[in-house]
């Protein structure tokens, strides 16, 4: 009985204590390459989308980890005649863009929107983040993103839903193309969300 | 003492021993249990003293507080992102296809096409080695191994790479961004644009490329010098004739004649590209080619010949539909003089491409018309190509094409086929 307690090193409280201080240096992991310099996370997703698509089928985010989007990003902006800033740019927002979507539903069982005002307007938000993917008509910019105006489209869904798959992101089942949490953005929160969220149905929907 | 009280005495004494020997004897009992009991607590004491001895020294022997906690964990990850983000990257990548090919007039026949693996190295920001081998099955079962390329990348500035070795040509499209089989659209390459055709393939010297703002717009170029091709000739009715343009890199450059060359493109607006190509530069015939068997001997004396590329290409992407196309024309000098003199020849090549994603649906439907004219009428060709994929996944790809294909009648040119293929890119 002891011994088997004693192979779990720490107490239960002190793993649980630890977990916020490992979240946070998985963050500086993820973003520890000191090379090549951070780029602009919305030209990036706007250049992506225009360049990333001319010569094969757009890779989804996904595809590799931040390393490897290193190795392929610095060819393909010889191949595709990028400067160094926008590889750069692209590069920020792929390696933004790369992490797992959940698949199993997260719950979030109460969304509280926030009450005092977002510092970016709905508009603003879309047209920063979303844009490069949604398309300015909403009718979606890239295979594998949704036209918003259709009426059994996905703004067809509740509130919580869609501000669940915006939050953590949203793939349907055998898409092409996933919906990164938070278009990529990781500095878009919960009232941003609600805001822009707003947009797209005051804009898209009938 | 009064007998009386010596009697009382002993009667005293004769009641307290009755009282007590019983409880004498139970007070025995009663102490046996005890003893018994304080040596099994003794012992029990002892199992707990050791277990405390030994858990206190495994917690020395581990980092027992919060804090060496915290300490040994940030450790780890450090030592995980020591391995994730080294100053040195090591890249595999790739593609592969296998399919089916059924001409007209012959044998349907599984093939696999090639195996291409894509080496990148890369040390930080600095400089890269891209190479790309291709492994081939040839019909009688040899495997063949070529070198695609082999360059190093050295990424000067924001503006200019330098690339030296071996490179696909960056004249035109097809050849250095279209011709792996998961990014084709279809199973064949335009005619022309293949080995030997109208379209030099690759090169071995020194590139410089990048990309610049023009205004609103955005441009990127292409300049290079390089050994250039090596021509092949064949004697027929009594005559020398040009046969083909060899326009792949050469290790060596066996006429001591360079080329240079180049393309620029503009992008006025997202999703449309424009691009010219032109190269110039001498070419030397360095083998003759046996009529019959097609095999090539090396032969020398010929004279430098003059050696012309120019090309345009396009190519406009909206929404779920990609539009592109290019023409290249290369044309070789005559030599009046040397061995294998003969006139001069000219290959030219054009296609445009449609090919339109289904929207909300994986599949892709693509038509294709290529012209290509070589001086040897015989293979000559006219093209329509037409084409359903089925994209599993944006890099895993299911193709059916079937060529029509206008040649002169009952030539190789002229045959039709139907083609199935599984591409793969990693
Ligand atoms: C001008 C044409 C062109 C454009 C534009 C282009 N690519 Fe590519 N891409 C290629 C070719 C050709 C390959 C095949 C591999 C090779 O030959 O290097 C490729 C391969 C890839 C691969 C798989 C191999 C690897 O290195 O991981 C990925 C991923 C990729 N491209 C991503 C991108 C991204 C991201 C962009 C936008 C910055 C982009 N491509 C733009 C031509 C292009
Ligand atoms: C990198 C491209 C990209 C960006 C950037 C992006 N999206 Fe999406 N989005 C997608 C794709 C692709 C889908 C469809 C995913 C699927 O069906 O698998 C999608 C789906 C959605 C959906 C429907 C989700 C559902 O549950 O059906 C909403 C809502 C949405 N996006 C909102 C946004 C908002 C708001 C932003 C900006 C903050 C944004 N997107 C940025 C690509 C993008």
């Amino acid at each position: 009985m002891f011994s088997r307690q004693s192979k779990q090193i720490f107490p239960a409280w002190v793993r649980y204590a630890l977990l916020p201080a490992l979240a946070l240096s998985m963050f500086s992991v993820a973003t520890a390459a000191d090379y090549p310099q951070p780029g602009d996370l919305a030209k990036g997703s706007m250049l992506w989308a225009e360049n990333c698509g001319r010569c094969h089928q757009v890779r989804n985010p996904q595809d590799l980890r931040d390393d490897q989007w290193i190795t392929t990003a610095f060819p393909m902006s010889i191949r595709a005649g990028l400067t160094g800033g926008e590889t750069r740019d692209i590069l920020t927002f792929l390696q933004a863009s790369n992490a797992v979507i959940p698949t199993a539903a997260v719950t979030v069982t109460s969304v509280t929107v926030a009450t005092d005002a977002p510092v970016q307007s709905g508009k603003e938000i879309y047209t920063q983040t979303c844009v490069a993917c949604h398309g300015a008509d909403g009718k979606g910019a890239l295979p594998g993103a949704p036209d918003f105006a259709l009426a059994s489209g996905p703004l067809a869904k509740s509130d919580d839903a869609l501000t669940q798959s915006i939050l953590y992101g949203y793939q349907s089942p055998g898409s092409p193309m996933p919906m990164p949490a938070k278009g990529g953005n990781p500095s878009l929160d919960e009232s941003g969300v609600a805001a822009v969220l707003k947009y797209l149905r005051d804009t898209f929907s009938h | 003492m009064t007998k009386t009280s010596k009697k009382l005495r002993l009667g005293f004494l004769a009641l307290a021993a009755g009282l007590l020997l019983p409880g004498i004897v139970l007070a025995d009992a009663e102490y046996d249990a005890l003893q018994a009991q304080v040596r099994d607590l003794a012992a029990q004491l002892e199992a707990v003293q050791r277990t405390l001895a030994q858990i206190e020294q495994k917690q020395e022997e581990i980092p027992g507080t919060q804090e060496t906690a915290i300490a040994a964990l940030k450790q780890d990850i450090a030592d995980a992102s020591e391995w994730r983000t080294p100053n040195s990257l090591i890249h595999l990548a790739g593609y592969t296809d296998v399919g089916y090919i059924n001409p007209e007039n012959g044998d349907g026949s599984f093939a696999v096409g090639s195996f291409s693996p894509i080496f990148h190295f890369q040390y930080r920001d600095i400089v890269m080695l891209e190479s790309e081998l291709e492994i081939e099955l040839s019909p009688d079962g040899e495997t063949e191994l070529t070198l695609e390329y082999l360059a190093i990348d050295y990424f000067l500035n924001d503006y200019v790479t330098v690339v030296a070795g071996s490179f696909l040509s960056p004249i035109g499209q097809f050849r250095q961004n279209l011709h792996p089989s998961w990014i084709n659209k279809l199973a064949s390459a335009p005619p022309g644009f293949g080995h030997d055709g109208a379209a030099p393939t690759s090169d071995l010297g020194l590139q410089l490329r990048g990309a610049f703002p023009l205004g609103e717009m955005r441009s990127n170029y292409s300049v290079y010098v390089s050994n250039g091709p090596e021509l092949n000739a064949v004697f027929e009715d009594d005559e020398f004739e040009l046969e083909g343009i060899a326009a792949e890199a050469f290790g060596a450059d066996a006429d001591g004649e360079k080329v240079v060359g180049g393309r620029f493109a503009i992008l006025p607006m997202a999703g449309l590209e424009i691009g010219v190509s032109a190269v110039t530069g001498k070419a030397t015939v360095t083998g003759l080619e046996d009529e019959d068997t097609g095999e090539v001997t090396e032969i020398e004396g010929a004279i430098a010949r003059d050696y012309d590329v120019v090309g345009a290409d396009f190519s406009w992407m909206w929404k779920n539909l990609n539009v592109r196309g290019e023409y290249v024309r290369s044309k070789v000098g005559e030599a009046l003089t040397g061995t294998t003199a003969s006139e001069g020849a000219t290959w030219k090549s054009w296609y445009t491409q449609a090919a339109w994603r289904i929207p909300a649906t994986k599949i892709e439907a693509v038509v294709r018309y290529t012209d290509f004219d070589s001086p040897h009428s015989s293979e000559d060709q006219q093209q329509w190509a037409l084409g359903l994929n089925y994209l599993i996944t944006n890099s895993f790809i299911v193709k059916g094409t079937y060529e029509l294909n206008d040649g002169i009648a009952g030539s190789r040119a002229d045959n039709d086929r139907l083609m199935l293929q599984l591409a793969y890119g990693f």
